[in-house]
């Protein structure tokens, strides 16, 4: 069985700008994939070029066996929605969501009988009469994504549809997404530069970054084991310590001078704020302690961050609630690290 | 901030003077004109010479017929003129050469347009030479003193309306919309017509009902188009306030153009209306 959908090195580029370069990516029936990455790294002409709205220059996308790389958008199994929803301002919300099945020559009935299903399983069933800009920002969400599922297709395509959204409502619907596309079985690639909501629905995480796929993985592996230096400070906020050589298969924490195996041009060990605890009594023998000066407090309630000065390094220390929120800058601390849990990083 | 109460009375009532005594004032003239008679007595015989006379139809008719045909080949012309400058020019300075090539006629006098094209329309005028040159009529065809050569003048003035208002409408639409549509499996032609024209219907609208209202009313190009062949209802009005100087009479005429060009005009804004809502 072939993939869902395949993209063989697809590159793309507008006049000087390298949109696309190679990119590959092979995506499974019914999963869930985010496409994340800081604006202008291509994630979106990725999402159009998938979706029709753009040619490659070179490279291929197959829908399971069939070649769609130069077929019009209105010739692809598969369906958008769209960041600024794009609702027709002229129909009614029913009507909006019966166009597609309508226009497909479904008679008026049943595609209103379709709409009305679409509608219901995103909690509008009594909105069908309305206007668009009769609904609120949410609202309107729901209605582009009934319209965009009310054909089943294998794979939908959703470009940032919650940036415009609140944060409260914008988490509801990322939750809520999650389990419609779960329920549908539907494969969704979700474009989005947020990493937090990457993490929280999706399959896999695909990081790109200046027109290439930087990593891609589940969202614990972009998370604990970042490929690269970009991976780890887009997604979380990493503490790199710098690596010297000690010697083939070695290297020496700048920090402290502990060894550790390590393959040839590891540049970074990676620690994540929560692996760096504060040491108060007795210390396990696992751990490595280096004493440090805390220069920042920062408590925002479920989690206290606090920077903490060793030497040329700054370290972000996360503890969970307001442990250690009682320390004052200038405090002395002792902070430990496990060696052997550090992710090591070669650029 | 809130402004004083006699500055807020004064800024409402300055357009309202303003208003009355331009447009309400002279409307009011013409009208009380049309019922009363040279002793100020009270009379609708204006109106039954008008509305009993069959020549008083032809006109209408012809002035309406005229008017209707500019209206569509305006909205046939302008409509695709509107959507080169909007979707299909790239470059900007272009479309902003084009829209000053189009705005900037309306600057000159009727009158020196109406002229041009005489001079172009006439038996050994611009058109006829090329026609013949190219083979594609062997004697001059006669456009002056027709309906057709109205019709050039006429079309010719008054496309900006349309381009303007419909480009206007285009212009509006977000082209994620197009784009939504052709996600949803809809070919071109049947996107332009379920989303992008009616979107534009109420810019066309608008701008149809311009090019009508300033069409049947025309009396220039007509006027120097017609050679005296052809009579349109303005002329019959300028006949009586210019030449005859009967106020009642020309007075009833322009009621009576006012009104049927209002009814007309209302039906049109109404089929608008349901054309939107329907699609």
């Amino acid at each position: 069985m072939p993939p869902l959908l395949s993209i063989d090195a697809v590159s793309k580029n507008f006049a000087a700008h390298r949109a696309l370069v190679e990119v590959d990516l092979a995506v499974e029936a019914g999963e869930f994939i985010a496409l994340l990455g800081p604006s202008g790294c291509g994630k979106t002409t990725l999402l159009r070029c998938i979706a029709g709205f753009l040619t490659p220059d070179a490279g291929r996308i197959r829908i399971e066996d069939e070649d769609i790389t130069r077929a019009p958008p209105y010739r692809r199994p598969l369906n958008t929605v769209f960041q600024s929803y794009a609702l027709f301002p002229h129909m009614s919300v029913a009507d909006n969501v019966a166009y597609g099945p309508r226009r497909a020559g479904v008679g008026r009935r049943e595609a209103q009988a379709r709409a009305r299903e679409a509608l219901a399983l995103v909690g509008l069933e009594e909105m069908g009469t309305r206007l668009p800009r009769a609904l609120s920002g949410g609202q309107q969400q729901r209605v582009a994504l009934a319209r965009a599922i009310v054909n089943r297709p294998k794979l939908l395509l959703l470009d940032e549809p919650l940036s415009a959204l609140d944060l409260k409502l914008r988490r509801r619907m990322q939750i809520e997404l999650k389990h419609i596309q779960e329920k549908l079985g539907i494969a969704f690639i979700f474009v989005t530069h947020d990493q937090e909501e990457a993490m929280a629905m999706a399959d896999r995480i695909v990081v790109m970054h200046a027109g290439r796929i930087e990593q891609t993985g589940t969202p614990e592996a972009i998370y604990r084991a970042p490929a690269t230096r970009f991976v780890a400070e887009f997604v979380g906020e990493p503490n790199l310590i710098p690596l010297e050589p000690a010697g083939p298969g070695r290297a020496r924490l700048a920090l402290g001078g502990a060894e550790l195996p390590a393959a040839a041009g590891m540049r970074f060990a990676m620690a994540r704020p929560e692996d760096i605890v504060l040491v108060d009594g007795p210390v396990p023998d696992d751990l490595a302690t280096f004493p440090g000066i805390v220069e920042e407090v920062l408590a925002i309630g479920p989690l206290t961050t606090l920077f903490v000065r060793c030497g040329v390094l700054l370290l972000k220390v996360a503890r969970l609630g307001m442990s250690g929120a009682e320390l004052t800058p200038g405090s002395t601390v002792t902070i430990g690290l496990r060696p052997a849990a550090l992710h090591l990083i070669a650029e | 901030m809130i402004a004083p109460r006699t500055t807020l009375a004064l800024l409402l009532f300055a357009p309202l003077a303003f208003f009355a005594a331009f447009f309400l004032a002279p409307m009011a003239v013409v009208a009380l004109a049309s019922f009363t008679t040279d002793e100020g007595g009270l009379t609708f015989a204006h109106y039954a010479r008008i509305l009993l006379d069959q020549y008083h139809w032809d006109v209408l008719w012809v002035t309406f017929r005229i008017a209707l045909a500019t209206t569509a080949l305006c909205l046939l012309i302008g409509f695709p003129l509107a959507w080169y400058l909007v979707r299909i020019v790239r470059w900007r300075s272009w479309r902003r050469a084009c829209v000053i090539l189009i705005v900037v006629p309306l600057f000159t006098s009727n009158i020196v347009r109406s002229f041009g094209w005489m001079v172009l329309l006439g038996r050994t005028g611009l058109v006829n030479q090329g026609l013949m040159g190219m083979g594609l009529t062997e004697r001059p065809i006669r456009f002056l003193g027709t309906e057709t050569g109205i019709l050039i003048g006429m079309v010719y003035i008054l496309m900006p309306f349309v381009v303007l208002s419909v480009g206007n409408a285009l212009a509006k639409i977000d082209t994620a919309l197009e784009d939504a549509s052709a996600d949803l499996g809809v070919g071109p032609a049947r996107t332009f017509w379920f989303v992008t024209l009616p979107l534009c219907l109420p810019g066309a609208v608008s701008g149809a009902i311009m090019v009508f209202a300033l069409a049947v009313s025309a009396y220039v190009t007509p006027a120097l188009l017609s050679g005296g062949q052809i009579t349109v209802f303005s002329m019959l009005i300028f006949q009586q306030y210019s030449s005859v100087f009967d106020f009642h009479y020309g007075g009833a005429l322009s009621v009576t153009l006012l009104v049927l060009t209002l009814v007309l005009v209302t039906l049109a804004g109404r089929v608008g209306e349901r054309g939107r809502r329907a699609a």
